[in-house]
């Protein structure tokens, strides 16, 4: 199977004829992708304004904050998959699975990011609204988010790369994603090599345009900064 | 699922009872993301003096090359070094190895941005000065600019080492023996995957909460030296 470097004949005919199946991965990895975003998204804000709440609320968004940080996803969705569901004795597929634990751990991320633009718009703002009547729920919809979420945006769109190369584990618990699909075909052809040059150059287009998407936006809505 | 009408009783005596193997598994895991760090320090920093070289024969594939390492997920290098490479090259690497070389490559994209940044923090004044006092390029390096551009690096170098260990976790898919593996292989033989997997993922927490504590406690002393 192994021989010196100049004796291997590279074929990446197996990576053409494999391309149906990781067309199929590929539709299903974008799908987790961008459930896995806009879940994350919404509840990443929830996280954060719970975390900047006083009292024992703030105390638990903090913690929720660290845990979450701090675990890796694969670990983390072993436990989700396979323990979790055993103790409440539901049936979760691989996807569903995937998106919860992609959710779960990115909005802790996205909630210290949302919470870094909070604090960084002008408190004159939040009083100056305050001051003209309008209610504190007030304040943060229509004066104090819109301009946080233009300061939070490039960060959290680099978040989304690591949801992107993140979203490759979930093939552990046989999702059928890219990866899980490349995997696949390699046990049945056999040529690691091609196979994840492959699919690590799919991966990696996704992660910089995802990237290149931030840079501009980060340009965009900082202009009135110059 | 099959299991669905078994009722799950937890018995964290899994657990208990193999507490030193849980600790040597872990340990495990902090080794081998130790080795893995030291070397993408290495390779980091060769990286970064060749990145702010103002050769573009030098600059540019540094720069190709942080964008290939941090833009592949840990998953598909894993599996591209220990399969891929080896088969390749012809050599076979021992899982382990494997697993080091991938963390080292995939912190090196990371490593390479914090020591540029690094240096660059350091004033130009402070190389010219050296320069014209006598001291030749390397020796300005050595007694000069690395010593001031390490306290910058020290507190984003910590953080690269905590996102190295969570990434270590990965390493039971190519079967290295750490807490994960053990944990799988319990889960697989005893059923038991909500205690396994927990104690994993309290481990890990709590691995990481330490590294960031000590990190941060790093940072105040080289902070106040200053």
């Amino acid at each position: 199977m192994t021989g010196p470097l100049l004796t291997y004949t590279f074929d990446w005919t197996v990576v053409v004829k494999s391309l149906p199946f990781l067309e199929r991965g590929l539709t299903l990895t974008v799908k987790l992708i961008v459930f896995s975003i806009l879940f994350s998204l919404v509840l990443g804000l929830v996280v954060a304004l719970v975390r900047m709440a006083p009292g024992p609320l703030g105390v638990i968004g903090f913690a929720y904050i660290q845990v979450f940080r701090a675990l890796s996803l694969y670990v983390y969705i072993l436990f989700i998959y396979f323990g979790v569901a055993a103790v409440l004795h539901v049936d979760l597929d691989p996807f569903t699975a995937g998106v919860l634990t992609l959710t779960l751990l990115n909005s802790a991320y996205m909630a210290e990011i949302y919470r870094a633009a909070i604090q960084a718009v002008d408190p004159g703002q939040r009083e100056a609204a305050r001051s003209i009547g309008l209610g504190s729920v007030g304040t943060f919809v229509s004066v104090v988010f819109p301009q946080a979420w233009r300061i939070a945006l490039p960060s959290l769109v680099n978040q989304f790369t690591d949801i992107i190369k993140d979203s490759s584990v979930v093939a552990l618990i046989g999702a059928g994603d890219l990866m899980y699909q490349t995997v696949e075909r390699n046990s049945f052809y056999q040529r690691p090599f091609e196979l994840f040059t492959a699919v690590a150059v799919i991966y990696l287009v996704m992660v910089v345009i995802v990237a290149q998407v931030a840079n501009r936006l980060e340009k965009r809505l900082q202009r009135h900064l110059a | 699922m099959i299991l669905l009408d078994v009722q799950y009783t937890l018995d964290w005596s899994v657990v208990t009872d193999r507490w030193r193997q849980f600790a040597e598994g872990a340990w495990v895991d902090i080794w081998v993301a130790v080795l893995g760090f030291g070397l993408a320090c290495v390779l980091g920093l060769a990286n970064a003096i060749l990145r702010t070289s103002g050769v573009n024969l030098f600059s540019i594939p540094s720069f190709l090359y942080v964008q290939l390492m941090r833009g592949v997920p840990l998953y598909v290098m894993i599996l591209w070094v220990y399969f891929g490479i080896a088969n390749v090259l012809g050599v076979n690497f021992t899982s382990f190895q494997a697993m080091v070389i991938a963390l080292a490559l995939t912190g090196s994209g990371y490593t390479t941005e914090i020591f540029r940044a690094g240096l660059a923090a350091i004033d130009r004044g402070q190389m010219e000065a050296a320069r014209s006092i006598g001291l030749n390029r390397v020796r300005t390096y050595r007694h000069v600019i690395l010593p001031q551009a390490f306290r910058i690096v020290v507190p984003p170098l910590g953080n690269t080492f905590i996102g190295l260990l969570k990434g270590a976790t990965l390493m039971s898919v190519i079967a290295v023996p750490d807490m994960v593996f053990l944990a799988n292989e319990l889960n697989v033989t005893l059923f038991t995957p909500f205690e396994v997997f927990a104690a994993v993922g309290v481990i890990l927490v709590v691995l990481v909460l330490f590294f960031s504590a000590l990190v941060y406690v790093l940072e105040r002393r080289l902070r106040i030296a200053t």
